[in-house]
């Protein structure tokens, strides 16, 4: 009762979209549009070697002759590539020495976004609270990173991906893009020709990284795209715990991220990788909002890897996004948690790939959708298991729940299996909220908004509980506030 | 784009391909590189078909020849055999049919496609008709030949009230789909949807469905089983669309195959469309090898590990046969499933 209390107070102290500022900050631009030059000014703007502009280079060339992709159950107007800003930067003074140096404009961004940027503020948390180090992405790049020196100490690298170009070249030769290739899809092609920033995780063998790790992307820039890269290596026996939270200000046009994230996971090693995604999801005529056309795949390339993607999708106005285990290692194993929400006029076309390659190999999908208003949510998942893959299990299940007359929720399953010791089981149901669920709660004392919070809350459980504790509470919140006003 | 369209143009680019969606388990463009010759005319059938001595009327169409146009009368109960025969000749050749049910009949409709010929490509086209209060019952036996590459299409317009209970059995063909389309009004009509496959060697059999429910109050129950062995392929895409203003539709889709084998595949794509809210709707979706613990067991008791795997999976595919409401049909199909399991351990 209590929580369900909090909650509604949450949800009336704030606005709609309370990340919808933008800030007024002093910044430089690329030309708009893309060509091979603008490849270059981001290559040159970044000081990279010659190798990464010649890759950027390639892949432009390949993203040319690809054509854009219409099978996700989506609807937008074409998107003009043209009419965008591939680099959007805040002016910097020279060469940063400390946090101190930052402009106090960008660290007032973050105050307010409630991300800590000072290691002390973070420290002078409560008791015993988790650390946790950021690396904030503000549109095309990465301003500060911080728990650097404490982590180096235990040899795990972490820093922005220019930095990541510059000082480890070797590691991000080796890495960037053996998981998406750079032609896998049309947008991964254009991540790869334009990114501009994104963390870089380098955890080496044995070590299980002292803190959970995160990055916040925050869009600000008008008719500009953003095209971050993540790239996480876990080494053999090793474990690190990774959040992604991503804002951006409410404006009446759409506005384009394609990221690309890729992890690598050695033997024994694990990768837990959140995501709270919370981009402008436009108005409630479905004005405005971020495009998310991601590509996320995690590689288990040793025996005994795991990987744990957990996601609540509750922006954009368009996601189309399917973060996938590739299970190569004999043993390795694969899990998929996710709540995505749609409201007003939002569409999401989201869920994941299990690719069993190795013997013993084991996944498990949990995948939550809820649609309100006028909004269309449809989950596209695929298990396959290849001839070599024995023993390989998995397990799925989907649940959509639809709220109002207006919405649509859709399944989308592909199961593949290729041989004969292969276990699949999918299951998926359809429903609204139900009656006597709600005639139960109210009949208690709760008024109808609190009695949907509670069977919401209720239905999404699964997943939430995956979270890391400070996500969850926070996702929990973002759940009320994205269904608000839904309830007739 | 489709077979038959590709057959009477005789131009290749018509066929679906593994780029289409709905076709990515059973690419037809990459298969065939030639069309036979159409297929010569035929009368009449030599030979009876499988459901022979059940029907009290019979329909034969033979490489394409033979009536286009089946009708039911109002209140009348009929059994009617409608036999595809694809004769000793076949090249490639489009049969087309359409069935009218008035008002408050009931049709027992027991379909059989007969491969007299071996590597025939064939489109078969019926459209069905199932008005106010009428009831068909469709068993179909797929025989085609294991060269055969078959498409397989029925459109099948329901009126309110009216039920529609449709079992499908196959052993495939080289490549072979069976589509049906539903238009479901909802208002009180109801449809059953079963398929059952067992395939061996390098077969290969697609049962793809669409049901699409434009009103209230309908339901849709489906059940596919199948079993895969050899290097065959089993498919089953299963759709059902829920449109706007569908409430208190009730429907459920279940899949369940075997693999027996290591170079066997099962692909599966159970999908729901759902627009309206007040539905309740589910799939379950399951692939996997034998049970052991089943097989031990039987096994202690005396049978041997042959007869009780046939058994076993005798048993789990029963379960949609059983299903089937005509008494002879069903018989009929008991004896076809014991002959694939009995010449497939």
């Amino acid at each position: 009762m209590a929580a369900v209390q909090q909650t509604i107070e949450h949800v009336a102290e704030v606005e709609r979209y309370k990340h919808g500022f933008v800030t007024d900050i002093d910044q430089e631009f690329a030309p708009k549009g893309l060509s091979e030059d603008i490849v270059r000014f981001i290559s040159a703007k970044k000081h990279e070697p010659q190798w990464m502009l010649d890759w950027r280079l390639e892949a432009y060339r390949r993203w040319l002759v690809l054509d854009e992709p219409t099978w996700a159950r989506v609807n937008f107007p074409r998107i003009d590539y043209q009419d965008s800003y591939y680099y959007a930067a805040p002016k910097q003074k020279a060469q940063l020495g400390s946090l101190d140096e930052v402009d106090p404009e960008l660290l007032a961004v973050y105050a307010k976004l409630g991300i800590p940027l000072k290691e002390q503020e973070v420290l002078a948390g409560v008791k015993g609270a988790p650390k946790y180090a950021v690396d904030a992405v503000f549109d095309s790049v990465s301003v500060v990173t911080t728990f650097k020196k404490e982590l180096a100490q235990v040899g795990v690298i972490f820093c922005s991906m220019s930095e990541a170009i510059r000082d480890h070249g070797d590691l991000v030769r080796q890495y960037l893009g053996s998981v998406v290739p750079v032609s896998d899809n049309y947008f991964a092609c254009l991540n790869s020709a334009v990114f501009s920033d994104g963390s870089f995780v380098y955890v080496p063998p044995g070590v299980r990284c002292p803190m959970e790790l995160s990055t916040y992307f925050r869009i600000n820039a008008a008719e500009s795209g953003q095209f971050e890269r993540t790239l996480i290596i876990a080494d053999k026996g090793s474990y690190v715990s990774y959040l992604e939270g991503c804002t951006a200000p409410m404006r009446d046009e759409n506005q384009l991220h394609a990221a690309v994230v890729e992890l690598v996971i050695m033997d024994d090693a694990e990768i837990k990788y959140s995501t709270v995604q919370n981009w402008y999801p436009g108005d409630k005529d479905g004005k405005g909002g971020i495009y998310n056309f991601v590509t996320k795949r995690a590689d288990c390339r040793g025996d005994r890897a795991k990987v744990s993607w957990t996601q609540v999708e509750t922006g954009s106005a368009i996601t189309w996004k399917y973060p996938s285990c590739v299970l190569r290692g004999d043993g390795s194993s694969g899990e998929f948690y996710s709540i995505a929400i749609t409201n007003n006029r939002q569409q999401a076309d989201t869920g994941t790939k299990m690719i069993h390659l190795g013997a013993n190999t084991r996944s498990r999908i949990i995948a939550k959708g809820i649609s309100a208003g006028q909004s269309s949510s449809t989950y596209r998942g695929l298990v396959s298991a290849h001839p070599k893959a024995k023993g390989a299990r998995n397990f799925t299940q989907c649940d959509s729940l639809l709220i109002g007359k207006h919405c649509a929720a859709h399944t989308t399953p592909y199961i593949e299996a290729r041989n004969a010791s292969a276990k699949f089981e999918h299951e998926a149901t359809t429903t609204r909220l139900s009656d006597d669920q709600l005639f139960y709660a109210m009949q208690r004392g709760l008024s109808r908004e609190e009695a949907v919070q509670l069977l919401v809350n209720g239905f999404v459980k699964d997943v939430l509980q995956e979270l890391p504790m400070e996500f969850a509470v926070e996702a929990q919140k973002l759940v009320a506030i994205s269904l608000e006003g839904s309830v007739g | 784009m489709s077979l038959a369209r590709a057959i009477t143009t005789g131009d290749l680019t018509q066929l679906p391909s593994r780029r289409d969606e709905d076709w990515r388990w059973s690419d037809l463009r990459g298969l065939i590189r030639v069309l036979p010759a159409p297929s010569p005319a035929h009368i009449g059938a030599g030979t009876p078909g499988p459901f022979a001595g059940l029907a009290n009327r019979e329909v034969v169409i033979v490489n394409g020849y033979g009536p286009a146009a089946i009708k039911v009368a109002a209140g009348e109960t009929q059994t009617l055999a409608l036999r595809f025969i694809a004769a000793r000749d076949a090249g490639a050749h489009v049969a087309r049919a359409a069935i009218e049910v008035d008002a408050g009949a009931t049709l027992t409709l027991l379909e059989s496609y007969e491969g007299e010929g071996t590597d025939y490509v064939v489109e078969r086209d019926l459209a069905i008709s199932v008005a106010k209060g009428a009831r068909l019952e469709r068993v179909i036996i797929a025989g085609d030949d294991q060269d055969a590459v078959s498409v397989s299409r029925a459109d099948i317009d329901l009126s309110p009230g009216a039920t529609l209970a449709q079992t499908v059995l196959t052993h495939g063909g080289k490549r072979q789909r069976l589509e049906t389309h539903v238009a479901h009004p909802g208002a009180e009509a109801s449809v059953r949807l079963d398929g059952v496959y067992v395939l061996g060697a390098k077969r290969h059999a697609d049962l793809t469905t669409v049901v699409t429910h434009a009103g209230a109050n309908g339901v849709t129950d489906q059940l596919t089983k199948g079993v895969v062995n050899g290097q065959a392929r089993g498919v089953f895409q299963g759709r059902i669309v829920v449109s706007p203003g569908a409430d208190q539709t009730d429907a459920k889709m279940g899949h369940h195959a075997l693999v027996l084998s290591d170079r066997a595949e099962v692909d599966a794509k159970p999908e729901l469309e759902i627009y309206a809210d007040d539905v309740a709707c589910a799939h379950g979706n399951t692939v996997g090898a034998l049970d052991d613990e089943s097989l031990f067991y039987a096994r202690q008791r005396g049978i041997p590990e042959a007869e009780a795997r046939a058994m076993l999976i005798g048993a789990f595919l029963g379960e949609v046969v059983d299903r089937i409401e005509h008494d002879g049909a069903r018989g009929v199909a008991r004896a076809w499933l014991a002959e694939q399991l009995g010449t497939r351990p």
